[in-house]
């Protein structure tokens, strides 16, 4: 039965390896149709509520994808603010917004003159100048100078950039006048012009840590993108651009968009470059340890065939390439090897005493066969069981490696075989064995040999201190899990010398953070309107103002609520503007009998001719107008009678002031305004909006988070220009404090929604259009805070939820709200936790499976546990390095726990299958144990030490998760190395009556 | 006044129709289009409903009503009473345009109790935060562009128009398409340095009031942006004998009776 693979490979080896080789091409024609994600967003499936909410929230308020472009000077002494580098970003940003496509297809932005006068076009090949690179574009299909859709528009939105070119400012200006402009409308041609512009951005609380630094030395472009697959090249362009800038202005790239595409193409880099060289490293120690190039072509093959097929397998099925898909060869390379190393070792071992391929082939396969499949299967229960985990990267990941695991094993029951038959010359095998007879003491690796039939001895005479030192690395083990840090943060996929981690560091010391999320809040229930509180609030403040010069007037006004009330019990906002339309009918009824000829008077005064205008003449004209009733006429000469010294418009002045303080009263303004007050959207409401800027007040306190911004901040900026009062000249100190405070003092929420209702207006109609609706929604019912963060990192952005949610239950909203977060440096926070969780519930269902496969592979309870030791201990160590070491629990270290279930079991399944079958062969535990230590120990031996060598190449990789990978892959082996041979023997040596004694000839 | 209105009517479609058989300039037809759309009677007075669609399909609606006065052969004089929201209920602007050089632009936010005056700026900037811009409003000088007249057919011209100053505008020229009976634009279209179509603005109705073929209902549209303005124009009248006193500062703060009533 179980030969059955076998047999039929070695009786059609030429069928099969044409089968293979079909195969093989089959899945390898896939390959051009490989597309790549590089988007952790992906992490999230793309129905995941949280990543549907994010996307809603983009859309709402036109919120875009950045690339960070800053620009810090820290030699002038004005740092960024010089007319230098202020009129070399103002060519930059004209440049950025000129984008288009050439005739060619290749870029085209204008050019410029020194006085920044636009002088034509020039095109941009933005093309590497390394032929290497060059190819590496081709082969993955990357094309540098794509920065335009299929329409041909510009990857830029140009519209929504964020430039000092090309963001509003607000500024006093002549006459007391106020002037909506751009912060920069033209680049500065004095220092003193240079340093207006600061001083602008500095006052300006939108601007100040995001757009300039509050340290006068960085400047930030936010240049917002189409799509996210656009950034690399965006970031690319501006380094083509900037080439030519002096020294003293550093440009630093950086945002989440452009660190996440960045990687995306290293990380092709390190797909083509990382998994070859390991390949060459394993060939090269395979060679040292066989000596025989024919040989060990067989692993080489089985490797590379597996990987050619499980990629093909992941393209040809649709699926993108992402990160942790990209890792398939690497992880698939070692498990391969590994089987047909045991093949090759046990062959290479054994064809001496066979001296016939065949024989040897049989015998090797007949006593692998079961401990292999077993192998093979655990691992690809470790593997499968990542398809458990809910992120969708890491499915495909662990169900394709699981595919590829598989069909390594068949390969190497299959075609090693066919393999060695077919294309190993017998001669040289002829000399292998004539040399293995020779130095029978000494095998090949003989140091190796010795060495391991030492350690065997140590490991079975000193079994306690053995258990004594492993129970101890255990307990060091569980405390350094203890102080794992769950945390990933995408930026930190690069080494800290890349030039992405370089301008993450530089740009955030500089600013209010480069990370971004959304704070956005909802009324819970919009729309919902009080009646009965309405209806109260109005009759009371009636009252309050009309109660006692317009007794009546209150109790008709009053009476009128009541009705309204119960008129329209079931409230919707459509009754409420109806009963509004009613009480402005009852309202100016009660005015005709009291304001609206004081209104009629007011008007009458207004339109006179200043001129020659004296208290007598405007006592004529006033007597005149017959349709005034007399005692109000008498109410106004009375007033002006004795102000002789008034003429003109200081008459009228004067006049309007009687007719005011009655026009005051009138109803019909005062239902408008509650009406205004009462029916205001939640973000107008001036109670709301001091609640949001005590939110971001708290915010803000965080050390993590740099800065904040919402409407709050434009509408306090609008209204202490719109109010302020330039001094007068030639004022003392103490009465321009009085002024500056008076100023100061309208750097505030306005007090009625009616006022803020006024200001907002002013901002819609900015120069840049609509830029207000990005913190808040056009009906005001939302709002939408821009948090910024200094970290990247998930657990940063963790405590800033979390710090959040205790602020919400202890500090409630004055109305309901739904506070929810969205942008990606939260994204990244759920898909983290989900990760961890998923990775454990995987983690411990793959680990009972094994447990249960080993139990039956053993038909032992004892035996399946003891299996089961050296990957739980090497799993603890590793992991206990990860925490003592301060590594963070990221995705590539979550995923490596399954690599470690399924190669450091395989050593034990090796280790214990055989040393049972010595065992019963000897009779004597002692005697099995000192044969375990020569080829079944060699084997092991081999394995370990060509995987974790194997792997050290990844080491250089620039990119950390390729490094953890390596890192990892080589303390696995080695723990799980030392686990099998020290532990296993040590422990078997205690319990060997237990293990041993009782069996009879019940195996096979 | 309307009397006039109507003979200067009687008097184009009587003798001038045979005049303007005879070859019309680029130039003259824009400056008749002009004074068609933005110079009509010596004054005028309208209602408007101001509609704003943001490209999610939400709207805001704005009332005002607007004044407008003649100042010589071509400076005018606006006054523009917002009615509702209630928030914005009284609020008003006042602009002087002033032909070949800066206009002068005054506001007043009866809530704060805040007459603000507003620094010349461009005029290419959104009008009270629609896709209208102040110049929509109040006319682009016919100096800074350069007018061509491209396709005549039976009942329109089409001009093409292209800024002096490049660098001033955000276009790099407008088509727009001249009714031939009465010169009031059609439709204008906008395009950016890429030559891509991002901007209309249309004459949706005309109805003649007074007299004069009118404007009721307008609408500009961003295309980048997918917002739009409709502005539906009502109660319009001609030649009101509006006085120049109420285009002052003194009336943002107690508004003439022209808008109240």
């Amino acid at each position: 039965m179980k030969m059955t693979l076998t047999d039929l490979s070695l009786r059609y080896p030429r069928t099969l390896l044409l089968l293979v080789a079909l195969a093989t091409v089959l899945f390898s024609l896939q390959f051009p149709k490989v597309t790549f994600d590089n988007d952790p967003e992906n992490m999230l499936s793309a129905d995941e509520p949280v990543r549907v909410f994010h996307h809603e929230v983009k859309e709402k308020y036109s919120l875009y994808d950045f690339v960070i472009v800053g620009v810090v000077n820290e030699t002038d002494e004005h740092g960024i603010f010089n007319p230098g580098t202020l009129a070399r970003i103002d060519r930059l940003t004209q440049e950025l917004l000129s984008l288009q496509q050439g005739e060619s297809g290749l870029p085209e932005v204008s050019s410029f003159d020194v006085s920044g006068q636009k002088i034509g076009q020039r095109t941009i090949d933005l093309n590497p100048q390394s032929s290497i690179q060059k190819t590496l574009n081709v082969a993955f299909n990357h094309e540098p100078n794509r920065l335009f859709d299929e329409q041909g528009q510009s990857a830029i939105i140009g519209r929504e950039l964020i430039a000092p070119s090309v963001v509003d400012n607000i500024k006093q200006a002549d006459l007391g006048s106020l002037k909506l402009e751009y912060l920069m409308e033209r680049a500065p041609t004095s220092r003193e012009e240079a340093l207006v512009i600061r001083d602008d951005a500095m006052n300006n609380p939108l601007y100040a840590g995001t757009l300039v630094s509050e340290d006068e030395k960085a400047i930030c472009l936010y240049i917002p993108i189409q799509k996210k697959i656009y950034s690399y090249n965006v970031a690319t362009l501006v380094r083509n651009l900037t080439t030519d800038w002096p020294d003293t202005d550093q440009v630093y790239i950086t945002g989440l968009p452009v660190a996440e595409d960045t990687f995306g193409i290293e990380m092709l880099v390190q797909m083509a470059t990382s998994a070859p060289m390991a390949g060459l490293a394993i060939f090269v120690l395979l060679f040292l340890f066989f000596r025989n190039f024919s040989l060990i072509i067989a692993p080489m093959v089985v490797a590379i065939v597996s990987v050619v097929c499980t990629m093909g397998l992941l393209i040809g099925l649709g699926y993108d390439v992402h990160i942790m898909s990209s890792m398939i060869a690497i992880f698939l390379m070692p498990i391969a090897v590994a089987d047909s190393v045991h093949i090759l070792s046990e062959f290479y071992d054994t064809y001496p005493r066979f001296q016939d391929k065949q024989k040897t082939i049989r015998y090797v396969i007949g006593h692998l066969f079961r401990p292999m499949l077993y192998t093979t299967l655990t691992t690809i229960a470790g593997f499968a069981s990542l398809g458990t985990t809910p992120i969708p990267p890491v499915q495909v990941f662990g169900l394709h490696v699981a595919f590829g695991v598989g069909l390594a094993w068949l390969l190497s029951m299959t075609l090693v075989p066919a393999y060695i038959l077919l294309f190993v010359p017998q001669k040289q095998l002829q000399q292998l064995s004539e040399k293995s007879e020779d130095q029978t003491s000494t095998k090949p690796g003989g140091p190796l040999n010795r060495f391991l039939e030492n350690l065997g001895a140590f490991s079975t005479l000193r079994w306690r201190p053995i258990i004594l030192l492993a129970s101890a690395l255990i307990v060091v083990a569980v405390i350094g899990i203890s102080r794992i840090q769950v945390n990933d943060n995408p930026v930190k996929w690069f080494s800290p010398k890349h030039e992405i981690r370089v301008a993450d560091r530089v740009l955030n010391s500089h600013f209010g953070g480069t990370y971004t999320a959304y704070l956005t809040l909802a009324e819970t229930q919009p729309g919902q309107c009080d009646c009965t509180e309405n209806s109260e609030v109005m009759a009371a403040e009636a009252e309050k103002r009309f109660g006692d010069i317009y007794p009546e007037a209150v109790r008709t006004f009053q009476n009128k609520l009541e009705e309204l009330k119960s008129r329209y019990k079931k409230i919707s906002s459509q009754d409420v503007q109806r009963a509004f339309v009613e009480l402005v009918h009852l309202a100016e009824q009660l005015d005709s009998d009291t304001t609206t000829v004081w209104n009629e008077l007011a008007d009458e005064i207004n339109y006179l001719d200043p001129a020659n205008l004296t208290v007598e003449t405007l006592h004529d004209r006033i007597a005149s107008l017959g349709h005034i009733p007399r005692k109000h006429k008498e109410a106004l000469h009375n007033a002006v009678a004795l102000r002789s010294d008034l003429t003109g418009e200081e008459l009228l002045d004067a006049a309007l002031q009687l007719t005011d303080s009655y026009t005051a009263n009138s109803f019909v303004d005062f239902v408008y305004e509650m009406q205004a007050e009462l029916t205001a959207p939640t973000f107008k409401k001036p109670q709301m909006l001091r609640y949001l800027e005590e939110l971001q007040a708290h915010l803000t306190a965080s050390p993590v988070v740099g800065k904040t911004s919402s409407a709050v901040d434009s509408l306090k900026k609008a209204s202490y220009e719109l109010n302020y009062l330039s001094p007068p000249g030639g004022l003392a100190e103490d009465e321009m404090v009085a002024y500056q405070q008076r100023n100061q003092s309208f750097n505030a929420i306005p007090d009625t929604a009616s006022a803020v209702g006024q200001v907002f207006v002013q901002l819609e109609g900015m120069k840049k259009k609509d830029s207000l609706f990005h913190l808040i929604t056009r009906n005001y019912e939302e709002a939408n805070v821009w948090v910024q963060l200094t970290s990247g990192d998930n657990q940063d952005m963790a405590i800033v939820v979390a710090d959040l949610e205790d602020y919400l239950t202890i500090n409630p909203p004055p109305i309901p709200l739904k506070v929810e977060w969205a942008g990606l440096t939260y994204l990244n926070v759920v898909w983290q936790d989900k990760m961890v969780k998923g990775m454990m519930t995987s983690l411990i269902s793959s680990f009972i499976v094994v447990l249960v496969m080993m139990m039956m592979l053993f038909r032992s309870v004892l035996f399946g546990i003891l299996a089961m030791l050296p990957l739980t201990i090497t799993i603890m160590i590793s992991y206990g390095i990860i925490g003592l070491i301060g590594k963070d629990y990221d995705m590539p270290v979550a995923v490596l726990s399954a690599l470690t279930l399924g190669l450091s079991v395989d050593f034990a399944i090796h280790f214990l299958q055989r040393a049972r079958e010595l065992q019963k062969e000897s009779g004597s535990w002692e005697q099995a144990a000192r044969q375990m230590f020569k080829e079944p120990a060699m084997a092991i031996s081999r394995n370990a030490i060509i995987i974790a060598i194997g792997f050290t190449p990844l080491l250089l990789a620039p990119l950390v998760p390729y490094q953890t990978v390596g890192f990892f892959l080589a303390t696995i082996m080695g723990v799980s190395w030392l686990a099998t041979l020290f532990l296993l023997p040590a422990l078997l040596t205690p319990l060997k009556k237990l293990a041993f004694g009782s069996v009879d000839n019940k195996d096979d | 006044m309307k009397r006039t209105a109507l003979l200067t009517l009687v008097f184009l479609l009587v003798s001038g129709t045979p005049l303007l058989a005879a070859a019309l300039t680029a130039d003259d037809i824009v400056a008749k289009a002009n004074q068609a759309s933005y110079y009509a009677g010596n004054d005028g007075k309208a209602d408007v409903t101001m509609t704003i669609t943001a490209a999610d399909g939400g709207v805001r609606e704005r009332e005002f009503t607007i004044l407008r006065l003649n100042d010589g052969p071509e400076n005018q004089k606006f006054y523009v009473y917002f009615k509702a929201p209630a928030d914005v209920r009284k609020m008003a602007f006042l602009v002087w345009k002033n032909v070949g050089k800066d206009d002068d632009r005054w506001l007043w936010l009866p809530a704060l109790n805040l007459k603000k005056r507003i620094a010349p700026g461009d005029k290419r900037t959104s009008f009270v935060g629609s896709d209208f811009f102040y110049e929509d409003v109040s006319g682009r000088g016919l100096d800074e562009d350069s007018h061509q007249l491209i396709e005549e057919t039976a009942d329109s011209y089409q001009i093409r128009n292209e800024p002096k100053d490049s660098d001033s505008v955000e276009f790099s020229y407008y088509l727009v398409w001249i009714d031939k009976t009465n010169f009031l634009p059609r439709k204008a279209e906008y395009y950016d340095r890429q030559g891509k179509l991002y901007r209309t603005v249309e004459a949706l109705k005309v109805e003649t009031v007074d007299g004069i073929p009118t404007v009721i209902e307008s609408k500009a549209s961003d295309l980048n942006a997918s917002t739009s303005t409709l502005n539906s124009f009502s109660n319009i009248s001609y030649n009101n004998g509006l006085q120049a006193r109420i285009f002052s500062e003194r009336f943002l703060r107690r508004p003439p009776r022209e808008v109240t009533r």
